[in-house]
């Protein structure tokens, strides 16, 4: 009687009661009865979870509730995510700029008049400018507030703003100046009117040949100036190709900056706001960066140009990512066979999974596709590049697997390695002859491998110790790599002696190049 | 020997499978946040944190080639868990103080010396990832509830305010209030428990 004082004091309730089990008559009946009995508040409670359980979830609710990275927003109400989209741009604007007094104006940032909202990403928005004392419009970039709550994310915003600053060059987005001191960030650039090159696929779907080819020069004359000044785009996509209106020159934008925001926003939980589909591999596997990488990226934007959409696509954004890595998109001549096929050549050449098979360098995409638009616009007097006429399919076909084997057969083991060079010397015979069975030109059918012995040549090979995985960091990767360089040497050693050297990508002289313009 | 790798499937690939995906897609609610906290912890800022957090999820991404199913209920999802743990372990054992890069900034400049204990952060890492699983519970959970439950629940379990107080805000009863927190906390608790079990 103590402790249940009342005829409603029942354990079995309670359970049910936790569990919504209870008719709602009775339900409220029992919520009732806890206002008055304070055993049966303390059965419930200790049903429901021990002392140490309410302190725990109290603790860490209340730690942790406010951090950024609670994106459930525990301690808020529910909105509806349009609400706060809309909320973030308008709070946004208005808390940062200076109130103006001229009709027509949103506010003032610093020297500018700020007219309006052009666009609005993961990293900022894009607003209208006017500089009253150079009267000239600008386009003013400024950083989102969760990015420039972070110093690092500011320094990074202000180191590569700078570098692009540095870059000067008719095909790369000019920036006037960037403020660092203002609350948020900003950087300055000209208002030019102009689509992206994302909004004319859109419109348009897959370009002419002429003008994939146009713009992908641009494209990349602009990137081997950023390149020479050693700055890695990392992001090279559509929407970050600009089209002047007028004259439609090509403009290379956002040199990095987005870079922050969209490696956050791949692994987001089903949302991605940054697209991962013109990553290379070795940013899909958050491996190094070097030039190549844009190359890649590269070869993805002139894909999409001819393709009306982009090479590598999924449901997610992890599928696609594993496409990048494991995939060779669909070829582009079954998509579109306006495509020629030494254009297709090219896009192969850049999204090669291997950057050191990849066409090493901008200025070098730069020289093909100035010759191919020479060779388009007068067919009769400028020949195809000589490396274009040549069709090694076959070749391409062996060794654009080969970055992904070496990955995945010395992360196993430098030893296992050594058997996958017997395996490949006793397998590249029937190989070849299957990929020119699939109906590629057959340039190498004709030789076949002597019997190799590896064995009896001494390879020095370092030993990985067995099981011992990969574990992703630079210096077991050079180590790897050097046992790949070891392997491979080997290897190359037991073919010298025992083949026929094979001229695989020499051009087939008595074809001229002239009729591989189909 | 062994089946020759160029004909081997990409296991990788294997996650198409949508059981497995679902599997991704929890571990990534589950690990992206815990990472990085830990990093945090660890003294690197928001974005250098994403940055690195990008990388080592990526490294589990890559290390998906290396599953091979045992036949086992869930078989999949427990690796994952393992090897991710294992490798977030590693990760921070490897932590620098995180230093501005100069140009490039790839994770691998991020890592440096003075490594702490492995022991230490193992702990430490148990320590995140059990309220990891709460704050992910808490997040699942919510929607089976009304909403009002749910704020009973947080004003006064968490917020700490007066059960009166509440009641009278959200336009409950106390009662209700002292019905609803304790819902919430059983339900939780069952919740966290599904979810350990499931490695």
């Amino acid at each position: 009687m103590a402790i249940h004082p009342y005829p409603a004091c029942d354990i079995g309730r309670l359970r049910r009661l936790l569990t919504d089990q209870l008719p709602e008559r009775q339900q409220s009946e029992v919520a009732e009865h806890l206002v008055d009995c304070a055993g049966c508040r303390q059965t419930l409670e200790s049903l429901a979870g021990d002392q140490s359980w309410w302190s725990e979830v109290e603790s860490c609710l209340r730690t942790h509730a406010g951090e950024a990275t609670d994106s459930a927003g525990l301690a808020s109400p529910l909105h509806e995510p349009a609400e706060e989209d809309e909320s973030f741009t308008a709070d946004f604007v208005v808390d940062f700029l200076e109130p103006s007094e001229q009709p027509n104006v949103l506010g003032q940032l610093g020297e500018y008049e700020i007219l309006d909202v052009i666009g609005r990403g993961g990293m900022g928005v894009v607003l209208k400018g006017y500089q009253r004392e150079l009267a000239r419009f600008v386009a003013v970039k400024v950083m989102a507030p969760h990015l420039a709550s972070s110093g690092a994310a500011r320094q990074r915003f202000v180191r590569e703003a700078r570098a692009a600053a540095a870059i000067v060059h008719p095909h790369v987005m000019p920036i006037h100046s960037v403020c660092t001191t203002a609350r948020l960030p900003y950087l300055v650039m000209p208002f030019v009117a102009c689509e992206s090159l994302q909004q004319r696929i859109d419109r348009q779907g897959p370009l002419e040949i002429i003008e994939i080819l146009r713009i992908g020069l641009q494209a990349s004359h602009g990137l081997a100036a950023s390149h020479a000044q050693g700055l890695v785009h990392r992001d090279i996509k559509p929407a970050n190709i600009l089209l002047e209106k007028s004259v439609d020159r090509v403009m290379l934008t956002d040199f990095g900056l987005a870079r922050a925001v969209d490696d956050a926003s791949l692994t987001r939980t089903g949302i991605v706001t940054g697209t991962p589909q013109y990553m290379s591999p070795e940013q899909s596997c958050g491996e190094a960066l070097d030039a190549r990488s844009d190359l890649f990226s590269l070869g993805s934007v002139l894909y999409a140009m001819c393709a009306g959409r982009p090479p590598f696509r999924a449901e997610s954004a992890l599928a696609v990512l594993r496409r990048i890595i494991d995939t060779q998109p669909r070829s582009l001549r079954e998509i579109n066979p306006n495509v020629p096929e030494w254009l297709e050549l090219i896009v192969a050449r850049l999204h090669d999974k291997s950057p050191d098979r990849r066409l090493q360098s901008a200025n070098e995409v730069a020289n093909l596709l100035e010759q191919c638009l020479a060779h388009v616009q007068q067919p009769t007097t400028a020949d195809l590049p000589e490396i274009l006429r040549a069709k090694p399919r076959v070749v391409r076909s062996a060794l654009t697997t080969r970055w992904y084997l070496d990955r995945r057969v010395l992360a196993a083991s430098a030893a296992a390695a050594v058997l996958f060079v017997g395996m490949w010397l006793s397998r590249s015979g029937p190989r070849m002859q299957q990929s020119a069975s699939l109906g590629t030109t057959p340039q190498i059918t004709a030789v076949q491998p002597q019997p190799a012995q590896p064995q009896s040549i001494p390879l020095q090979v370092p030993m990985v110790p067995l099981g011992e995985s990969w574990d992703g960091t630079a210096s077991d990767l050079q180590q790897l790599q050097l046992d790949l360089d070891a392997v491979e040497a080997g290897a190359k050693r037991i073919w010298d002696d025992n083949l026929v050297p094979v001229p695989v990508t020499s051009p087939d002289v008595s074809n001229g190049g002239k009729e591989l313009d189909r | 020997m062994p089946s020759s790798p160029e004909t081997r499937p990409s296991l990788m690939l294997r996650l198409l499978n949508a059981r497995d995906e679902a599997a991704w897609t929890e571990f990534l609610a589950i690990y992206e946040p815990l990472i990085l906290r830990l990093l945090r912890k660890h003294n690197l800022q928001d974005s250098d944190a994403r940055d690195v957090c990008q990388q080592v999820l990526a490294a589990v991404a890559c290390d998906l080639d290396q599953w091979k199913p045992d036949g086992a209920a869930a078989s999949f999802r427990r690796w994952l868990f393992q090897i991710a743990r294992h490798r977030v372990i590693k990760f921070l054992t490897r932590q620098r103080p995180w230093s501005v890069a100069t140009g490039g900034t790839d994770a691998h400049e991020l890592m440096a010396a003075q490594p702490d204990s492995q022991e230490s952060l193992t702990a430490e890492f148990e320590v995140e990832y059990r309220q990891q699983l709460l704050l992910c519970a808490a997040s699942q959970i919510r929607g089976e509830f009304r909403e009002s439950t749910w704020l009973a629940f947080w004003k006064t379990c968490i917020d700490g305010r007066s059960i009166v107080d509440v009641a009278d805000e959200l336009g409950m009863t106390a009662g209700n209030v002292y019905v609803a927190r304790s819902r919430i906390m059983a339900r939780l608790r069952v919740r966290v428990a599904e979810l350990q079990e499931q490695e």
